[in-house]
Parts: C-alpha cells; sequence; structure tokens
C-alpha cells in the first residue's frame, strides 16, 4: 500500500486503452512519489546500496543523509534521529508492512543489513497522514525489487576485512514474462577486535575489544506472478538472525548477549482497472529477542487494502484501511492491542508545474482514538528558464506516535492512561537544477516542528513509569547539494550536506527540570558530509567525510561530546569479465585517519579497517 | 592526625564512607579541605565523578577526577574511601581507582579480577574490597567475596575470600576486617593474615554501615518497619547493646553528626515514593526520631561538623545533574545548587 506499485500507463494514460498492458508494468513508484507534495524525500537504488554492502542501514543514514544515528559501538544497537527526534519517532517500513518493534515502538538499524535490500528512501518531517504511527521526524523505506523478463542471474559477493570481518552472500533470480523469483541469502560475521584506548584503566592501555562478536544471517525471498493482463500477485519473505556480544560502555566488563531473530512476510495482490488500481495487502512481522536469559517476542498480523483511483487528469485520490493485530509475549508481561486505521489521500495537478496533496489519517488502538491527521503539501515549480529551474516545496502536517507496548504494560511501571504523543510541523523547501557541462541541484529546506505529550520514562523510587511530560521545539534547515561533470573522459560527481538542528526541551517534568530551553541529549546542531566519486572505464574512486558536531549527554547538557570528522575512501573495478561471469572488485578504508572518536560517551569505535570485496556475477 | 581528629573524620564520613585509621601531618592540598561530593552517575553511561565544594566560599569544582587526570572515570562511583593518605574510589562496575587527596591525581587501581566492589578497607600493606561477585542467571549474587590485594597503590587480586552475600561495608581493626554481609543479616570476621573468614555474628536486620566510636563500632542495619544500631566491643568482638528504632522503610543512606544523633534516609516505595530525611537521637537507652525533611528522589546524605549543617543530594531521576540541599540542624533550607549526576554521598573532611 505504501510503496505501491504503480503502473506506468497511469502517468501518461492513453484514451481509448481498456486495460493495462502488464508487460508496461516496470516503473515501480511508491506512494511516497504519488501522494507526498511538499516532503523532502532522499533515496538510494541498488547501485548506490552497492557501496555499503555487508554494512547496515545505520552506516549509510550516518554518512549520506542529514540523520543522526546514535551508535552504541560497532555493530551495536544503532537509533536514529531524524531532525532532532527520537528513534522512537521514527516509522520504518518494509514492503510496504511497518516494522518497528511493537514493544519499543523503534527499530535498530544495525540489524537492517544493507544485503537484504534493494533500495531506501528517507522520508523527512510529520507525515502521521500518509505513513501512519511514529511517522513524526521522518519514515525510512526499505522494499526490494520485482523484475520481469530477464531470465536467469546469480551471483556470490565475499568480503574480507578488518577485526575478522567475513561477509559472504549469494542470490538467485529467474523471471519470465510473467512469473519472477529472486532468493537471497547472507551471512555477516565481525571478530569486532578493534583496537582502542582504555580511558577507564589507569595509564590508558591499548586494549582490544574483545566483547563485541556479531553474526547475522538471513534469507530473503522474492515471488511475483503476473496472473493475467489484470492482475498480479507479490510476496516477500525476510528472516534475519543476529547474535551479538554486546560491547560493554568503556569502564565496565559486561558480558551480555543479545540475540534478535525477525521473520517478515508479506502478500500483495493488485488488480488493475483501467483508471485505477486494487492492493489487498496480507502480512505479518515477527520480532524475537532475547537478552542474557530473558525473551521479548511479538508478533503483529496485517491486512490492508486501498484503492488507488486517477478521477481525472487532474485528480486523483486514494482509499485505504488497515487491520493490525499484535500479539505481545514480553519478559514481564502479555497483551494483545488491535489497530484500525482509515486514510484517504488526494491530488490535485493544478497544472504542469503546480500539485497539491492532502492526505488525512485515522487510527484507533485498542478503542482509543489517536489524534486525527491532516498533512497538505504542495510542489510548485515556479520558474523555468532554458536550462534552469526552481522548484517550491511545502507541507503542514500533523503526525502521532501510540504510546508503545512497553509504555502501556511494562511490570512494574507500565502506564495504561498514556495518551499518544502528537506533533504538528511545517517546511519549505527551495530547490534549484541547471543542467549543462555541469550539473547542478542546490537544495534548502527549513523545517518547524514541535511534538506535545512527549513520552519520558522517569524514575519513581525502585520502579521507572512513563508518562506525558515533555513537549520539545524542533527547528532546523538542511542544505543538500550534487554537482557532477566531465573533466576528460573521467566522470565525476560531488554531494553535498548539512544539516542544522536546534531540537529543544520547551516543557519539563517539574519547574525545577535544567532540560528547558536546552537542547535534546545526543543531538548535534551541527552535521554535514561529502562524497566526490569519479570513474572512468569502470574504474572509480570514492572519497566521503562526515561530519558529527558537539551533543550533550543528558538534557540539561552539562557534559559535552566532542565533534569528530571521519573519511573514507574506496576504489573499484566492475568491467573485470573472466567468460560469461562478470567479476566485479573494489577496496575501502574506512576512517582513513584512524580518528579516535565515540558517538554515544564511552561507547569505543573502531579505527581505520580495511575492506576487500569480491562478486561474481552471471 | 590526633585521635580526636581521627573521631571526628570517621563520625563525618558518611555514607559508606569507611574511615581513617593513620596519617601524617602535611601541607594541605587543593583538596584537602572541605566536602568530596560523590556522584554515583547513571547505569550504563558510567559517568560517575567527584566534585569539590569548600563550604565557606561555596566554590564547587566539578568533575575533579577528569580535570586531574585528563580521562573520564568511567565507572558507576559507589564509595570513597580515605585511609592510608589515600582516596580510593570504589567504582561497582569493576575497578577500584586510587588518588592522592591532596591533588586528586591517579596513584594506581585495582582494575582486573573485580565484578561489582562496593567498599575497601586497609589492613596494614593489604587492600581488603567487598564484592558482590557475578550475577547469575536470575541475577541473585551467590558467589560474593572479599578480595584481597597486596600493596596499598592497588595491583592484582591476590585471593578472593568468599562471604555471604552482598557484602557491604568494610571496617579494620587490628588484624581483623569486619564485613558487612548485607542479604544474609550477618557480620562476618576476617583473620587478615590468614585471609579467612574466622566467625560470623547473626543480626535481625541487614547491616549496611559501620561507624567507630573509641573502642566501640556502631553497626547500622535496617529491616522493613525499623532500623536497629548495634555496639560490637572492639577488644572482644562480641555484640553489646541493641537500639531499635521504628522508622520504617529506612535506606542504606546514613549520616552520624559524632554526637549520639544520626541522619537517616528513607523511601516508602510503591505507590507514593515519599522519601524523608529522618533524625534520630539516641540518649542512654531510648532512641527518638523526627522527620526533618520531605520530598523525592532523595539519594544521599552527609552531616558538616564544621559549620552543623545536613547534605541532602538529589538524583533528579538520573535524567540529568543532581542537586544537594544543604539543611540546618533543625530542617530549615540553607541553600540548593547542581552537582554531577546521580549524588550518592559526602566525604567532609
Amino acid at each position: 500500500m505504501f510503496l505501491l506499485l504503480w503502473a506506468i500507463s497511469f502517468v501518461a494514460p492513453s484514451q481509448n486503452q481498456d486495460t493495462v498492458k502488464l508487460d508496461q508494468v516496470e516503473v515501480y513508484a511508491p506512494a511516497l512519489d504519488r501522494f507526498a507534495q511538499g516532503q523532502k524525500v532522499l533515496s538510494w537504488e541498488k547501485a548506490e546500496l552497492n557501496d555499503y554492502q555487508g554494512r547496515s542501514l545505520g552506516d549509510i543514514l550516518q554518512e549520506q543523509s542529514p540523520v543522526f544515528v546514535r551508535q552504541y559501538g560497532a555493530g551495536m544497537i544503532a537509533s536514529p534521529s531524524f531532525r532532532g527526534t527520537s528513534a522512537g519517532h521514527t516509522a520504518v517500513f518494509w514492503n510496504g508492512l511497518p516494522i518497528n518493534s511493537p514493544s519499543l515502538g523503534q527499530s535498530d538499524l544495525s540489524i537492517l543489513p544493507i544485503s537484504a535490500i534493494d533500495q531506501v528512501s528517507l522520508q523527512f518531517g510529520n507525515a502521521g497522514a500518509l505513513f501512519g504511527n511514529e511517522a513524526i521526524g521522518g519514515s525510512i523505506h526499505l522494499g526490494t525489487q520485482t523484475q520481469f523478463g530477464k531470465g536467469f542471474h546469480a551471483g556470490i559477493s565475499q568480503q574480507i576485512g578488518s577485526f575478522g570481518m567475513f561477509n559472504s552472500s549469494a542470490f538467485a533470480g529467474f523471471s519470465s514474462k510473467n512469473f519472477s523469483s529472486k532468493t537471497k541469502v547472507y551471512r555477516e560475521f565481525s571478530k569486532n577486535n578493534f583496537p582502542y584506548k582504555d580511558l577507564g584503566q589507569h595509564g590508558t592501555p591499548e586494549v582490544k575489544q574483545d566483547h563485541a562478536q556479531f553474526e547475522q544471517i538471513g534469507i530473503v525471498q522474492d515471488l511475483a506472478w503476473n496472473l493475467n493482463e489484470n492482475n498480479q500477485l507479490k510476496t516477500a519473505f525476510w528472516w534475519n538472525k543476529t547474535n551479538r556480544e554486546v560491547q560493554p560502555v568503556i569502564g565496565s566488563n559486561t558480558k551480555d548477549e543479545q540475540e534478535d531473530q525477525a521473520f517478515r512476510a508479506v502478500i500483495d495482490y493488485f488488480h488493475f482497472k483501467e483508471k485505477s488500481v486494487w492492493n489487498l495487502k496480507t502480512g505479518f512481522v515477527r520480532n524475537e529477542q532475547t537478552f542474557n536469559s530473558s525473551e521479548n517476542n511479538s508478533t503483529q498480523y496485517f491486512i490492508a487494502g486501498d484503492w488507488d483511483h486517477q478521477i481525472s487528469t487532474k485528480w486523483a485520490s486514494k482509499l485505504g484501511a488497515r487491520y493490525t493485530l499484535t500479539k505481545g509475549d514480553l519478559s514481564t508481561y502479555q497483551t494483545d492491542d488491535d489497530r484500525i486505521e482509515l486514510y484517504q489521500s488526494t491530488k490535485f495537478l493544478a497544472s504542469e508545474n503546480l500539485s497539491f496533496a492532502l492526505n488525512l489519517r485515522q487510527l484507533v488502538y485498542s478503542g482509543t482514538f489517536a489524534p486525527f491527521t491532516p498533512n497538505l503539501g504542495m510542489d510548485w515549480s515556479f520558474w523555468n528558464r532554458n536550462s534552469q529551474s526552481l522548484q517550491l516545496k511545502t507541507s503542514i502536517g500533523k503526525g502521532f506516535k501510540v504510546p508503545t507496548l512497553n509504555d502501556r504494560f511494562w511490570n512494574p511501571g507500565g502506564n495504561p492512561d498514556l495518551l499518544p504523543e502528537e506533533s504538528l510541523s511545517g517546511e519549505i523547501g527551495l530547490t534549484w537544477i541547471k543542467t549543462g557541462n555541469l550539473n547542478w541541484t542546490q537544495g534548502l529546506t527549513f523545517y518547524k516542528m514541535s511534538v506535545n505529550n512527549w513520552i519520558i520514562w522517569l524514575p519513581k523510587g525502585s520502579f521507572w513509569t512513563p508518562e506525558n511530560i515533555k513537549k520539545v521545539d524542533n527547528q532546523g534547515i538542511e542544505y543538500q547539494g550534487s554537482l557532477d561533470g566531465s573533466f576528460g573522459t573521467w566522470d565525476w560527481k560531488l554531494t553535498t550536506s548539512y544539516t542544522y538542528s536546534k531540537a529543544v526541551t520547551t516543557k519539563g517534568t517539574d519547574e525545577n527540570d535544567q532540560s528547558v530551553s536546552k537542547q535534546l541529549p545526543y543531538t548535534p546542531q551541527h552535521q554535514a558530509n561529502a562524497k566526490i566519486r569519479i570513474e572512468k572505464n569502470g574504474y572509480s574512486a570514492i572519497a566521503s567525510t562526515f561530519y558529527v558536531g558537539e551533543r550533550s549527554v543528558t538534557a540539561d547538557n552539562p557534559r559535552m561530546m566532542p565533534s569528530f570528522q571521519l573519511f573514507n575512501f574506496g576504489l573499484a573495478y566492475d568491467k573485470l569479465e573472466i567468460g560469461m561471469l562478470q567479476v566485479p572488485l573494489s577496496f575501502q578504508i574506512n576512517n582513513v585517519f584512524d580518528t579516535d572518536y565515540q558517538v554515544l560517551y564511552l561507547r569505543a569505535m573502531p579505527g581505520r579497517s580495511f575492506q576487500f570485496n569480491l562478486s561474481i556475477t552471471i | 592526625m590526633k585521635l580526636n581528629q581521627l573521631l571526628w573524620a570517621s563520625a563525618l564520613i558518611s555514607v559508606s564512607f569507611a574511615c581513617s585509621d593513620s596519617g601524617e601531618e602535611k601541607p594541605l592540598g587543593k583538596y584537602d579541605n572541605g566536602i568530596l561530593i560523590m556522584n554515583e552517575g547513571n547505569f550504563g553511561t558510567n559517568d560517575g565523578e567527584v566534585y569539590h565544594l569548600n563550604q565557606n566560599t561555596e566554590e564547587l569544582l566539578p568533575n575533579i577526577f577528569e580535570a586531574e587526570n585528563l580521562r573520564p572515570f568511567a565507572g558507576l562511583l559507589e564509595d570513597i574511601v580515605l585511609e592510608a593518605d589515600r582516596l580510593y574510589l570504589v567504582a561497582n562496575t569493576g575497578k577500584v581507582e586510587i588518588v592522592n587527596p591532596a591533588d586528586f591525581k591517579s596513584l594506581g587501581a585495582v582494575s582486573a579480577e573485580l565484578d561489582q566492589p562496593r567498599s575497601l578497607a586497609v589492613n596494614g600493606s593489604k587492600l581488603f574490597i567487598s564484592d558482590y561477585g557475578p550475577y547469575n542467571a536470575s541475577y541473585a549474587t551467590p558467589d560474593s567475596y572479599v578480595a584481597v590485594v597486596n600493596g596499598l597503590d592497588g595491583g592484582v587480586v591476590s585471593k578472593k575470600i568468599e562471604v555471604s552475600n552482598k557484602p557491604e561495608d568494610l571496617f579494620s581493626h587490628g588484624n581483623f576486617i569486619i564485613v558487612a554481609g548485607s542479604e544474609e543479616n550477618k557480620i562476618e570476621i576476617i583473620d587478615a593474615t590468614q585471609e579467612v573468614v574466622v566467625s560470623t555474628i547473626d543480626l535481625e536486620a541487614s547491616p549496611k554501615q559501620f561507624y567507630a566510636v573509641g573502642n566501640v563500632l556502631w553497626i547500622y542495619a535496617v529491616a522493613t518497619d525499623e532500623v536497629i544500631f548495634y555496639t560490637v566491643n572492639l577488644s572482644s568482638l562480641t555484640l553489646g547493646n541493641t537500639y531499635t528504632v521504628p522508622v520504617a522503610n529506612a535506606t542504606s543512606r546514613i549520616a552520624f553528626d559524632g554526637d549520639d544523633e544520626m541522619y537517616v534516609l528513607t523511601s516508602s516505595g510503591w505507590p507514593d515514593y515519599n522519601d524523608a530525611v529522618v533524625n534520630i537521637d539516641i540518649e542512654g537507652s531510648s532512641a527518638t526520631f523526627t522527620e526533618l525533611m520531605t520530598g523525592s528522589g532523595f539519594y544521599g546524605i552527609g552531616y558538616d561538623h564544621n559549620l552543623d549543617q545536613v547534605y541532602v543530594s538529589n538524583s533528579n531521576g538520573f535524567q540529568g545533574n543532581g542537586t544537594v540541599t544543604v539543611l540546618s540542624e533543625t530542617g530549615s533550607v540553607v541553600r540548593t545548587f547542581e552537582v554531577g549526576r546521580g549524588p550518592s554521598g559526602f566525604l567532609i573532611y
């Protein structure tokens, strides 16, 4: 429903066509593009993701986007912070299914491997109307891709790197005109025995990390059938299991171990009509987490349907509903939770250069109404001269976060009377595009947001209990630029970004709360990244850097973590062929200058590391 | 140090600060006077630290361990013990840092082989460290011990003496180390030369802190509805008097004013979590108590005999820095100021 397959014929509907020709169904346009007018979206396709093979979603977000990723060590929990919000304010979808843990209300990006994903899109800002629960700071959309008529293809890939990194993956796929199957298997392993300076010891000796081993295995299976000219069935299945030694904070010698296992499955049925598409979707997500001997499991069942209708050349509409049943079996409680949500999106194309979208959503959880969430957005390409154009994107909307199962039911301390968090935000962005010998894209976005009823866990004697206490105001500027051109026979591309984010508590726990009017903890005000890539005849070199500014450890800001900047470098050759086989090779160095840094206080991070990648594909 | 001063020092060291039984006169260093504020730090963050307060000028120096040693303390600070001209900073995350009390410069550490150290005592040239031992699968600590280190500036653990579960405060006297066995309501006596438990005394409540006056050792012990003060004759190492005071929900935090008065933190627990500072006065064979202040989040207590003031710290829920409130002996608030994360006790010279 969210990453809705969209027929190319709709974009340019022909006058007297009765049915959509399914062999034309090759262009996939997610709802993100269709009804997200006014929203800032950033996407990576397979080719760009290839540079991050063997790494996690957290790495690409940290290094290539304005998102700040709170990393608890190498290969350890990594949680996203969009626009100064917390991990619980980011909705995460896989093939349109929301996959945040229902008990924690967030996702750990370190166990979402790039190897299992074909495309990633990030949407920034409130999109409660378009994407529902938890889409306050932004949302992450992961997907696998289906192709038809490509025959047989297969490949294996091996990576060897520093600190015991040994990643293997293989895929095989077959597609005919009406059937498509692709299977991927992977295993990622790292000893993570990187050296670091032990600040907790007298004399700060250099020691090797000895409790951060990471092992992850998984399988992804995609299947799709074109049943006939009007009907398509798609399924995807993803099993992922991660075993980790939890890296202790410097100064502690804890030996915690964590296993995370996720089963995710989705079935989509599409029925194409002349000017509309029906989509029925069902799926389930099961999360099993074992921390030492404590088990926390949950299962979510989804059933949803929507109808996307091109009313006229100017008007389009989508109407949908989803039912979710969650069964939580946590170490301290068992509970069921059901949710029903209705949503409606309308797009109006006023002219070729001006479009509007109005999105509405109402969710009801366990009989309680979440805040009604409307969103209005506009894209306006208001200035076009020869090779230049200026585009304005603006939107205003609401978002919400239903208290998580742990917030409501954790024993002891869970608070069933919690209200959903509620947010209101607006943004305006301007993009300048110039094409020619040099291609320029320069974009600047200003956003403002406030989150009310922010849930915070506070100690009450020996228990902690969550309350709707805080109010947080965020505002900031995001700059995104790219420039590409040629230099002789060399092609080059430079991408840059800078983010300023001010996220302050405006209402605290009480009148003595020292966090009021201060920046939220672990929320850098400044962040930037840059990447340059040059290519010639299959050879390519990439140099990239990212900078993370100062950030505080606690909400009252007495202790600041120093800023840091890291550099990565890579070389690749992708034209090597042996017979029918393609053998792309690449080599990369992460943290080239061996910079000593911590993202979170006293969480050791690795210095310089090397990685060699070899793939064979047919 | 004269005996009298020594007694004062021991009397004024609050919470689980053990007392000094040796020491020599020497020029005063930057931190030799005043109040050390122990900030436990937040679980999972290891941001324990020490603040120094000059109570006369009200000058407060933050994070003095990091300031003087150019590295973070990197631990949860459980106890500070002043003995043998050294300050022992006991981190329950598994180490003891040893610093010079005058300038806070690092002298050494015990960093390997410890699990969850709680307190420390010096006997001769040996360190004795009480340690809960590792948690088992059900978060119990069946392997608690007292670790022995040969050398006042730290080093390796040479022996682990098995004791009852969850040992807390230690007291060194003569050739003996007296152990507060908090979970099994026991006092265990270790022969410091042979490094074995030679006798045990059973109590009716959970022993938390020791406090010596002359040849008498006071034991502060806690039960659900009352607190019990025991005395131990240090010559014979046998129990003497018992004073039972009906103060409910007492915590392990206590400060002594050195004159038969004590200040105890209580907490009502679920569902109201009302905390209080209770003043207990023992005269003759009877004890009376009065509530001095109520609130929520009280985490440590100390008594400054120089100005006759009570120091009460508040953890503010560990959300950020804690605060300290200074009270007069009658409970009126003198002032309040911000300190480090999770302030849990005071060492008042």
